[in-house]
């Protein structure tokens, strides 16, 4: 209910066309139990219909490991959860989102994938399923497959090479492309966006107006798949903006604004839609949130200007310990510009700071860990010096996955002994009121696989959710044990996708989806990183060359400063 | 300005909590358009505040709530604007100003009545009431806070009344809320069990009303408000 792409795909589908779209979740496994018991077939929140009574069920794919809870309810809704297995008496299955960048390891549950901005494509896709509800399905599918953005991988053949690499992927019908083009907004301030999304009687997870400043983020991380995929930058301008808030505190009664994007310190606008919206709406007890802040002293100012912004804890991502090790990533801050923003925040009442670091980046060594608990112990007597009382400080490392079209793609990640050992390390130097939490290194290690996978890794899956595996991303559901087996059994060497370092020759299986950010512009910010240099924002210093604009012709749109 | 509103909360939301409930007045009331007050401080809150606690899986015939305004509005006016605005299960009924030194309704409300709608053909619920009213205690495992401690329910029986139709019977009990005895319905429900009601008979239950009580008289918290 949180997620803003489900409300904005909702809202599109509703209110802008013929077609209608209900709502379907996950049910937790007690409820599942129940239903499974009592043979209550999963169903739809606004009619109560079972999911076999649509067209088409849609997924959004946001986490690599939700897979296991896409069978689950494709099967508590009884549909066949392996897409050679559906007719047409059976709704199309299809899924969006960030995963499905690289689609392979799920492509043979899907009849398709929506691959880029949905309000783009969704509606497209409907319209031509409409329209050819009554031929075979798979004729249905070859005129599906040739929208733009949408990638149907039952009409491809895949080879792969005899040390099991992919060799290549094939349309196996002249109409098919060969390569799938992910579709995007060209003005994301034209574009649709729900002035009355859902509001929920229970509590939500960001339970709060959210406007969408900006799509898109131009910094540049090296580890960044976000960054990379939802290029470019395209932003909304401050009237847009205004009309939106407005329409949605109308509509909701929300008490709360928050403006969303990848980085909401980068809008060009945020200082004048903070304070204006501050300025109109404050007297009446609605505040003004921001997500996420970008390590510097400014972003401090302008959160101590933000009313209800509870000073409670201040959240930065500075991400890596040492310089040398953030300018291999490209996270463009110096210890000079966080000690700044801490020393402001603590100035200005903060009493607790959390930090987001990860482990198990490329090149790193103990030195960089080191400086990762340096770093902590520096903001520490920062904070016990301008606070009032002793700081708390906590940090959060997550262990790094490098991910599918992104310059880190050709790394070998960790394995989770050496990530279990870097973590034994970084304990053993535990100070006081400073707390150092880690990711889960099996969960990491196993998104790890996903997200460089291919479609070898089907079987796999459906193997682990037969055993029972649900809810991975949930620590008390994850079974790696069970997924140690499936792999096994399916005979997948788990190493083979995370623990191997590519060529740059070697080619990836979603090497097809084309994303509009050139392969070689990525080779050329690994090296970048090997030899410690980093890339400017394309917005202040001028192209950087990683295609987007000229493969899609598209621009840069920015018009939060106007 | 104050007002105080009655206000019929529906089956629909029997499942909906206390702060969920604030949640939804708060949104309607901005919705609304409602010139409410703020409170000082570093996060401020609306000023409204809700009699005794709707026990989450009931509904409300007859439920309050307290409101600070920083303007005037016509009682009438503010109804029409707030039913407007409320989502269809929940329906402002009736709404009056009231003095600021009004005391709140936490404070006033001190009990309640309970509704319990059976499935008609089941005992004699006649007799069944005299035999309850005549027994000098009624002893239950406290639920709440004190949990499992022996509770005498009887002290904070007031009223029972029974109604028998063709469909279904009716079962309404008065009760005490609030400090001395409260008497929760959960409770209330286990003492139906042991004195012969069938659980399986029992097809909704509902709070309908909240009063402030004088001697033997059972008031409104609209008509009582000095």
């Amino acid at each position: 209910m949180s997620h803003i792409g489900g409300k904005i795909l909702y809202g599109l589908v509703n209110e802008t066309s013929n077609h209608l779209i209900e709502r379907v979740f996950a049910p937790w496994p007690d409820m599942e139990d129940i239903m499974r018991k009592e043979r209550i077939p999963l169903f739809s929140l606004e009619s109560f219909r079972p999911l076999t009574d649509f067209d088409v069920v849609g997924f959004s794919l946001q986490y690599e490991l939700s897979i296991t809870n896409v069978l689950n309810m494709l099967d508590m809704a009884g549909i066949p959860v392996w897409s050679e297995d559906r007719d047409e008496k059976y709704p199309l299955v299809i899924a969006g989102g960030p995963v499905v960048f690289n689609p392979e390891p799920y492509a043979d549950f899907f009849d398709a994938f929506l691959i880029g901005d949905g309000e783009e494509v969704l509606l497209e896709f409907l319209d031509c399923y409409d329209q050819n509800q009554d031929i075979p399905r798979q004729d249905l599918l070859i005129k599906l497959a040739q929208i733009e953005g949408v990638y149907v991988p039952s009409l491809y053949t895949v080879e792969y090479n005899a040390d099991n690499t992919f060799r290549a992927i094939e349309p196996r019908y002249p109409e098919v492309p060969t390569r799938v083009k992910k579709r995007v907004i060209k003005s994301l301030d034209t574009a649709y966006y729900p002035d009355k999304p859902i509001l929920p009687y229970m509590e939500i997870i960001h339970d709060r107006a959210v406007l969408e400043v900006m799509r898109g983020c131009q910094r540049g991380c090296r580890f960044c798949h976000a960054g990379i995929v939802y290029r470019p930058v395209r932003e909304r301008s401050i009237d847009t903006l205004k009309r939106q808030a407005r329409a949605q505190l109308e509509n909701t009664g929300y008490e709360e604004i928050s403006l969303a994007s990848l980085s909401t310190l980068d809008y060009t606008g945020v200082n004048k839609l903070v304070k204006e919206l501050v300025e109109e709406y404050g007297d009446k007890g609605i505040g003004v949130s921001l997500p996420s802040l970008r390590v510097d002293a400014f972003s401090i100012d302008l959160a101590n200007e933000v009313q209800k912004v509870r000073k409670t804890t201040l959240t930065l991502a500075p991400e890596a310990g040492t310089q040398r090790l953030r300018d291999v990533i490209n996270k463009n801050v110096t210890d000079e510009q966080l000690f700044r923003a801490v020393e402001a925040a603590f100035k200005s009442g903060w009493l607790s700071v959390k930090l987001y670091f990860m482990i198990g980046l490329p090149s790193e060594t103990l030195e960089d860990l080191d400086g990762i608990l340096e770093l902590l112990q520096k903001v520490k007597a920062i904070g016990d010096n301008y606070a009032r009382k002793p700081v708390e400080v906590r940090a959060s490392l997550a262990s790094f996955v490098p991910k599918a079209h992104t310059p880190f793609q050709w790394y070998a990640q960790d394995s989770s002994a050496e990530v279990e050992e870097k973590q034994h390390h970084m304990m053993k130097s535990r100070k006081k009121r400073i707390k150092v939490s880690f990711h889960d290194s099996q969960t990491s290690y196993l998104e790890g696989v996903m997200a460089r996978g291919d479609r070898q890794l089907s079987k796999a899956i459906f193997r682990a959710w037969s055993k029972g595996c649900k809810f991975d991303g949930w620590s008390e559901y994850f079974r790696s044990d069970w997924w140690a087996e499936a792999m096994q059994e399916s005979g997948i060497d788990p190493d083979f996708y995370t623990h191997r370092s590519r060529s740059y020759d070697e080619v990836f299986p979603w090497d097809f989806i084309d994303i509009g950010v050139n392969k070689d512009f990525l080779q050329r910010e690994n090296e970048k990183a090997l030899q410690v240099t980093t890339s400017p924002d394309c917005r202040v210093e001028g192209c950087s060359g990683c295609g987007i604009c000229p493969n899609f012709e598209v621009d840069l749109d920015i018009r939060g400063a106007n | 300005m104050r007002l105080r509103a009655e206000y019929r909360i529906g089956p629909e939301l029997k499942f909906l909590a206390n702060l969920d409930m604030m949640n939804v007045i708060g949104r309607t009331l901005r919705r609304a358009a409602i010139p409410y007050a703020l409170s000082e401080g570093f996060n401020p809150h609306i000023k409204l505040s809700l009699g005794t606690v709707l026990p989450v899986g009931l509904w409300g015939e007859k439920e309050y709530f307290d409101l600070e305004l920083t303007m005037p509005v016509e009682t009438a006016s503010f109804i029409v604007a707030m039913n407007n605005a409320f989502p269809s299960a929940i329906t402002i009924k009736n709404c009056i100003p009231i003095d600021n030194r009004t005391p709140s309704l936490m404070k006033v409300i001190n009990s309640a009545s309970y509704t319990f709608k059976l499935c008609s053909g089941g005992i004699n619920l006649d007799s069944w009431r005299e035999e309850f009213l005549s027994r000098k205690s009624l002893v239950v495992k406290s639920r709440g806070k004190k949990k499992d401690l022996d509770k005498d329910l009887r002290p904070g029986i007031f009223r029972i009344d029974v109604n028998n139709s063709q469909d279904f019977d009716i079962i309404n009990m008065w009760v005490s809320s609030g400090e001395t005895i409260n008497v929760r319905y959960d409770e209330l429900n286990d003492i139906l069990m042991a004195t012969g009601i069938d659980k399986q008979n029992i097809q909704d239950v509902y709070r309908s009303g909240n009063y402030i009580k004088h001697g033997a008289e059972f008031f409104s918290p609209l008509e009582q408000v000095n």
